[in-house]
């Protein structure tokens, strides 16, 4: 017998009411023992709302507009309706519920036939695989085929998943826990496999076909991507060193994309950070692997930076043109040269270095690697030493350092205080927020996403620069929430516009060029790091002032090398991400 | 693709006519060819109405097909094809045996030739909906047609009621309301049977593209339906063959 989407989707609406993990994991464990061999990757996945295999290069690409219009149709309601319901739940899943459940006239189809966990995934491939003229359409129709054969509940989900956000807490971590009860597999076995499938679907499906021998099979293969080592946040250089016991290793954190290189004779894939092929994008990278790598196989990480024409570090967003345009290759290669360096080895020759320490995997890969670069590294135990490194690599236009314990092992898929990272931030800025967005999920009912403006010295005006809804906690929301709800002028379905009257200082990593508001530029990574109730609009920072800092930028990236370091403080306060 | 099959009309409006009316609920239609003639029968892709074709082999000028196949095409893009084609012109269809295509020859004062993909088709059989039907209305389709777009202007769903003696059709819209009634043998409502007063709504968006499409093929419809349940719309056809529609009722849920 077929299991049902109804299963998943009664078992997710039981996880989004839990709070204890345990017995979230052991429903969960239940419900997968009971599944056929072949819907156990798809509910995986599903419960983890990801419509396809995690590591498939294909993506439904269907917005939440899109499946706003949707739903609005097969329910005849209007878009003030469905905001004013979205609004009130905060979430797109169960703003359809209740619009579905609420929809006083109710279209029959002329057979319902109850969705199957297999029937949903066909549908989803579908979704994925409409592709050219009029693919548009297609999904369209694909996915009002499949709502209108969902019940309330089902659609909540069906929903949920399309859009990726379950919201049900029920994260990869405890996934593998509960593979790992259901199939009787140890956790440590579970987590290994799932690190070097990078797909805790696929394990599970092992697990439950060839139990704790298929699972201890799984090895390295080339050109099946890993999960990636994940860092925490340092405040500075000092707690680093505290962290890792009095001596570290810091290296340059490079303003660039991580990239996981596979290279298999002459072979050599390149993969970015979400685990999808980029190998395309980068045909240089490749050349350069080929002639400089020793090894026959190996597994390496690195981090590929955009450089201008004298071989200096540019902004971020320049590198990401490049990811964007596989189409125009080498016109991209020519305007956008990018440059490699590696920082880890995690396989080479058949054999796993991931349970070697950080100092050995990094000695290793200085043997293999040729002429390809390494990141810059300094181990030390003195504070000064590691703040004059710190600040060497700003003026060289890098993001800031990392540091790494020295006899670490590599934890995939993990965001442990091994690694750390410490980042330099520019000037905080003192902002007004002059509109502001309902949150979503727990925020729902909160004023919670600012759009935060500067004043323009010449009009007076005050010009958006940036939209962030981190760095507040939550008794500080809940103030601003009701002091903006009277300063409120218009409402725009989730949007109010407020007069400006709030002023907030503001940290950021970095000032880009934009089209996303009126003033061509934009923060990015925002956060509040308090509210300045000593300051008035009048006395906010002005564009003028964000457009200098903005130019001041390139002083370390790139183009001229100037020793303009007194804009620099270290990073307060606030982990952001 | 195994059979092969070759089949032309004398008359293309009648094709041309056909493929639009099933076009409206299918764009990729998978189509039974067998010995005995052409038929399919389809569901929209919500399930919410299905299209009842037949042709038998009478209806071709010549027909000619060796052994049961599947034929699934685009009719969005036959429909290009055939656009301009009037009465006296010939249609022939045909699977190219060599490329596997569907070769489309339209002769009139001239002749051209098209081939178009042959696509993979759809396995899913689609049963007859089997309904106890009270009430069997038989009607002149373009005056049918006729109320069905006045229905449209006050609402997008209509109430279908019938007792032994009227038929009647009420929309009812946000602002404004439509009642509009045939009496049993009037020259709209030629027959009525009733086995118990019935009536059922159902969304005008539907019921209006069917009436439109399938008025170019038919001059009489036959309605038959029960109180909640899908209505079958049944359009004579004068040559012979079968076109009706299944439509499924919109509730009013609790």
């Amino acid at each position: 017998m077929p299991t049902l989407f109804m299963a998943i989707a009664e078992l997710c609406e039981r996880l989004e009411k839990m709070t204890r993990r345990i017995p979230m994991v052991d429903i969960v464990a239940e419900f997968l023992v009971r599944l056929e061999a072949s819907e156990i990757e798809p509910a995986v996945s599903m419960i983890q709302g990801r419509p396809l295999p995690k590591l498939s290069q294909r993506a439904l690409n269907v917005s939440w507009a899109t499946l706003g219009n949707i739903i609005m149709r097969i329910t005849r309601v209007d878009w003030d309706t469905f905001l004013k319901v979205l609004s009130k739940t905060g979430d797109v899943g169960a703003a359809t519920m209740e619009i579905l459940n609420n929809r006083g006239v109710r279209q029959l189809s002329l057979y319902a036939k109850p969705l199957s966990i297999a029937d949903v995934r066909k549908s989803f491939e579908a979704i994925a695989e409409a592709e050219g003229q009029g693919s548009k359409e297609k999904k369209e129709r694909i996915i009002e085929a499949l709502l209108s054969s969902a019940s309330p509940l089902e659609a909540k989900y069906l929903v949920k998943i399309m859009i990726g956000e379950m919201r049900t807490g029920f994260h990869e971590g405890l996934m593998e826990h509960a593979v790992s009860k259901a199939f009787n597999v140890p956790l440590e076995s579970v987590q290994t496999a799932s690190m070097l499938l990078g797909d805790i679907g696929l394990v599970a499906y092992l697990a439950k076909t060839e139990g704790i021998e298929g699972i201890l099979k799984v090895g390295f293969k080339t050109f099946r991507p890993v999960k990636l080592m994940l860092a925490q946040t340092a405040e500075c250089v000092a707690e680093a060193i505290r962290e890792h016991g009095g001596r570290t290793a810091f290296e340059f954190k490079l303003d660039g994309a991580r990239v996981q290189i596979h290279k298999l004779g002459q072979e050599v894939k390149i993969y970015s950070r979400r685990l999808t092929d980029v190998t395309k994008s980068l045909p240089e990278l490749v050349e350069a692997v080929k002639e400089n790598m020793q090894a026959y196989e190996a597994i390496l990480e690195g981090e590929v930076i955009a450089v201008d024409d004298n071989g200096q570090p540019m902004p971020f967003q320049h590198l990401m043109r490049r990811f964007k345009r596989v189409h125009e290759l080498e016109r991209t290669a020519e305007a956008v040269p990018v440059k490699l360096f590696l920082f880890d080895i995690l396989y080479l020759n058949g054999e796993s270095l991931i349970n070697l320490s950080y100092y050995r995997r990094r000695q290793i890969l200085a043997e293999v690697s040729g002429k390809l670069p390494l990141t810059e590294q300094l181990v030390t135990s003195d504070e000064g030493e590691a703040e004059n490194f710190l600040l060497k690599a700003v003026e060289s236009g890098h993001e800031g350092l990392m540091a790494k314990k020295l006899d670490s092992k590599y934890t995939p898929g993990i965001r442990g205080k091994h690694w750390l990272k410490i980042k330099p931030t520019l000037e905080p800025l003192d902002l007004v927020i002059v509109a502001a967005e309902y949150g979503y999920g727990r925020r729902h009912s909160w004023l919670s996403d600012y759009y935060l403006a500067a004043r323009d010295a010449e009009t007076g005006e005050f010009q958006v620069v940036g939209k962030t809804f981190k760095g507040l906690a939550d008794h500080e929301i809940t103030e601003v929430t009701s002091r903006l709800k009277e300063l409120a002028i218009k409402e725009e379905g989730r949007r109010v516009m407020v007069l400006p009257k709030i002023v907030v200082e503001v940290a950021y990593n970095e000032i880009q060029k934009s089209q996303k508001y009126k003033c061509g530029l934009a923060l990015r990574f925002a956060r509040i790091t308090r509210i300045r109730y000593d300051k008035a609009p009048e006395e906010a920072d002005t564009i003028q002032r964000v457009r200098k800092i903005y130019e001041r930028q390139f002083l370390w990236k790139g183009r001229f090398k100037a020793g303009e370091h007194n804009i620099l403080t270290s990073q307060k306060g606030l982990n952001h991400e | 693709m195994n059979g092969m099959f070759k089949f032309r009309v004398s008359n293309a409006k009648l094709l041309r006519d056909m493929v639009a009316a099933i076009s409206i609920l299918v764009d990729e239609a998978t189509f039974n060819v067998t010995p005995e003639g052409l038929g399919l029968r389809a569901m929209d892709p919500s399930r919410v109405a299905m299209v009842d074709f037949e042709w038998p082999k009478t209806v071709f000028e010549d027909f000619i097909c060796t052994e049961p196949t599947k034929m699934c095409i685009n009719l969005g893009e036959l429909l290009k094809l055939i656009r301009r084609t009037v009465k006296d012109e010939d249609i022939e269809l045909s699977m190219d045996e060599k490329t596997g295509k569907l070769q489309v020859k339209i002769t009139g004062k001239y002749v051209r030739s098209f081939t178009m993909p042959l696509l993979e088709a759809s396995e899913e059989e689609v049963p007859t909906p089997k309904i106890p039907f009270n009430v069997r209305a038989k009607a002149a389709t373009d005056g049918l047609q006729g109320a069905i777009e006045e229905a449209g202007l006050v609402s997008d769903h209509v109430r279908i009621e019938a007792d032994s003696e009227k038929l009647v059709l009420q929309a009812a819209g946000d602002i404004m309301g439509a009642t509009i009634t045939f009496q049993k043998g009037s020259t709209v409502l030629l027959d009525l049977e009733v086995k118990e007063p019935s009536k059922a709504t159902f969304s005008l968006n539907y019921l209006s593209e069917i009436m439109k499409a399938a008025s170019a093929t038919s001059d009489i419809v036959t309605l038959e339906f029960s109180t909640d349940m899908p209505i079958r719309l049944d359009f004579h056809q004068a040559i012979g063959g079968k076109l009706a529609y299944y439509l499924a009722p919109r509730i009013e849920s609790a």
